[in-house]
């Protein structure tokens, strides 16, 4: 494992509004391994969105720490305006927050922003809509609502791209893409991914696509951190999840449903091709015997 | 089932109409293209296709949101291009969207499944009798008083839902209304459907792009550029997958596996559709 670039040590956060105070975060300890993609599971209310705000300083802690790429989000005197751009936010619907004339303009307001000049914005924008797959020859002068939904969302990216951050937070990037759509989007996140050595860290309740994508879960229930691990570790404890209102990806149900009924299918298989596996094998043997 | 269908679509052709920048003329893309369907009293009718195969586009010309460039549709025997009768319409076919935050008006739940009938200028008594067979038919009787902005989506969905019961409709369209939902909500909203279709006798017709949502319908429609590729029971339209994959539709896993397995000699039924049935299928 690479050297944590995000720690939590006994985060908690509690909102107040007057009187009325409400323990959204609650010792939370996690390390996030540098260049991994981890994702973070749990309901609504669950503190998901609490813990990623803590990441790029929108919220700090009221008491714990959490250091993230190496600034301590809780000091005070902590340099936000750095972290915010070591720490891309994609929200949901980011096709939303698109407002330029131009894709081009869209994509350079960001490193404009963060105040360098124009050869340096120029180089930015460019290679962050290579690697989304919509070049500025053909795309940059091209009006960003002129383009397919899933075009747009990839613009956004790009836009976050263009900071060029070392951890690019993502909270439900595909909600309302089609299956093409959401492939294809994932396709360019792991080319930015590699290319840029990104750590990504998912918030998403589709568990298929989380078992498929992320390195490591950690799942949240009531403002705690209840469980971590591999998706293949998480996802065997099916009953506990469902518990804390989560569903396992539908193979993993169907698997839990057999062993169930007295199949003899080990608590590890997780993928299609080890679901055959070890049906065909389970067959052999009660057919044999 | 009576013998006029409650939705008749009559070769129906659409087309969108795109302003191209810098240029005068606007682009025209086509989005239906000689559609016809039958949508029963009672029915539940899953329209399944992937984003931009027309689904959305034919679900929104069943009360009148979009009314077609050629063809036609009636409803309950009326077309939907007479305007005299558009509102009656709306009240017979009600229509739930992606987004819940959308539709929800008011500060307090009931008051927001009260909003179309108290603008309709009912009296009272009946508002509230409406009301609440409404919010019990969806199961949230007990939140009534709540904020909506403090439910989950699930529950903000089902408030949508029960403000359109409230008008006592025939039948009621979902536009990808799970989209924006977890995995179990997910299910529970489609329950839902299933069970005003089943008690009610609520028609449903369900717009969707996930498989796993058509699986129990009575009716499969699928859509693939602006027209109407497969239709039948779920079990026929979801016989031949890789025709499925072709049509850009994410096959389940569960289902990916009984398919694999069957290849294999495996004699699962083609009627095993869900978890649960397939799991019945593979401990026999």
């Amino acid at each position: 494992m690479n050297e944590p670039v995000i720690i939590a040590r006994h985060l908690s956060h509690t909102y107040q509004s007057g009187p009325l105070r409400k323990a959204a975060l609650i010792d939370v300890d996690l390390e996030i391994a540098r260049g991994s993609c981890a994702a973070i599971i749990g309901v609504t209310g669950s503190g998901k969105t609490t813990l990623v705000q803590h990441f790029n300083g929108l919220l700090r802690p009221t008491s714990g720490s959490i250091v993230v790429d190496g600034i301590d989000v809780g000091a005070s005197g902590a340099d936000l305006k750095a972290l915010r751009q070591r720490v891309g936010m994609l929200f949901q619907f980011p096709e939303a927050q698109l407002f330029a004339r131009t894709v081009y303009e869209d994509v350079a307001f960001g490193p404009r922003r963060m105040g360098l000049d124009r050869r340096a914005v120029r180089s930015r924008v460019i290679a962050a809509l290579e690697t989304v797959g919509l070049p500025k020859r053909e795309y940059g002068s091209r009006s960003p609502f002129d383009l397919s939904g899933g075009q747009q969302r990839r613009i956004a990216l790009a836009g976050v791209l263009a900071m060029q951050p070392s951890i690019l937070v993502l909270d439900e990037p595909t909600v309302g893409l089609d299956a093409d759509g959401r492939e294809e989007f994932y396709s360019y996140l792991w080319r930015a991914r590699k290319e840029r050595s990104i750590t990504i860290i998912l918030v998403s309740h589709d568990m298929t696509e989380v078992a498929a994508l992320a390195d490591t879960l950690f799942v949240m229930h009531s403002g705690r951190l209840v469980m971590q691990g591999t998706p293949r570790q998480i996802f065997a404890e099916g009953d506990q999840l469902r518990k804390w209102g989560l569903a396992v990806p539908p193979l993993s149900e169907l698997l839990l449903l057999l062993r169930r009924r007295g199949a003899a299918i080990p608590a590890t298989a997780f993928t299609l091709d080890e679901a055959f596996e070890a049906l065909q094998n389970s067959g052999r043997i009660s057919k044999t015997t | 089932m009576s013998s006029t269908p409650l939705i008749d679509i009559q070769q129906i052709s659409y087309s969108y109409m795109l302003p191209r920048s810098g240029e005068d003329k606007a682009q025209s893309i086509p989005a239906l293209r000689e559609v016809s369907l039958q949508v029963w009293q009672e029915e539940y009718v899953v329209l399944l296709g992937h984003n931009g195969s027309g689904k959305s586009t034919l679900a929104r010309h069943c009360n009148a949101l979009l009314l077609p460039d050629s063809g036609r549709v009636l409803v309950a025997g009326h077309d939907t291009r007479d305007a005299k009768q558009r509102r009656a319409l709306r009240e017979m076919v009600g229509m739930v969207f992606q987004n819940p935050d959308n539709q929800i008006i008011a500060t307090v739940v009931e008051d927001d499944v009260a909003w179309a009938l108290a603008v309709r200028g009912m009296p009272a008594k009946e508002i509230r009798e409406r009301v609440d067979a409404a919010l019990e038919a969806v199961g949230i009787s007990d939140l009534r008083e709540l904020p909506p902005h403090r439910l989950s989506g699930g529950q903000r969905q089902r408030v949508a839902i029960a403000g359109l019961l409230a008008l006592r409709p025939q039948c009621i369209i979902t536009d990808e209304a799970t989209s924006m939902l977890d995995p179990l909500s997910r299910r529970e909203i489609t329950q839902l459907l299933h069970q005003l279709n089943r008690e009610y006798g609520l028609t449903i017709v369900q717009v969707t792009h996930l498989l796993e949502e058509a699986v129990l319908a009575r009716r499969v429609v699928v859509m693939e550029q602006g027209r109407v590729v497969l239709e039948g029971p779920p079990a026929t339209v979801f016989s031949d997958l890789d025709l499925l994959r072709s049509l850009k539709l994410a096959i389940p896993e569960p289902m990916a596996l009984a398919e694999r397995l069957r290849d294999a000699g495996w004699p699962i039924a083609r009627t095993a559709l869900t978890i649960d049935a397939i799991a019945k299928e593979l401990a026999r």
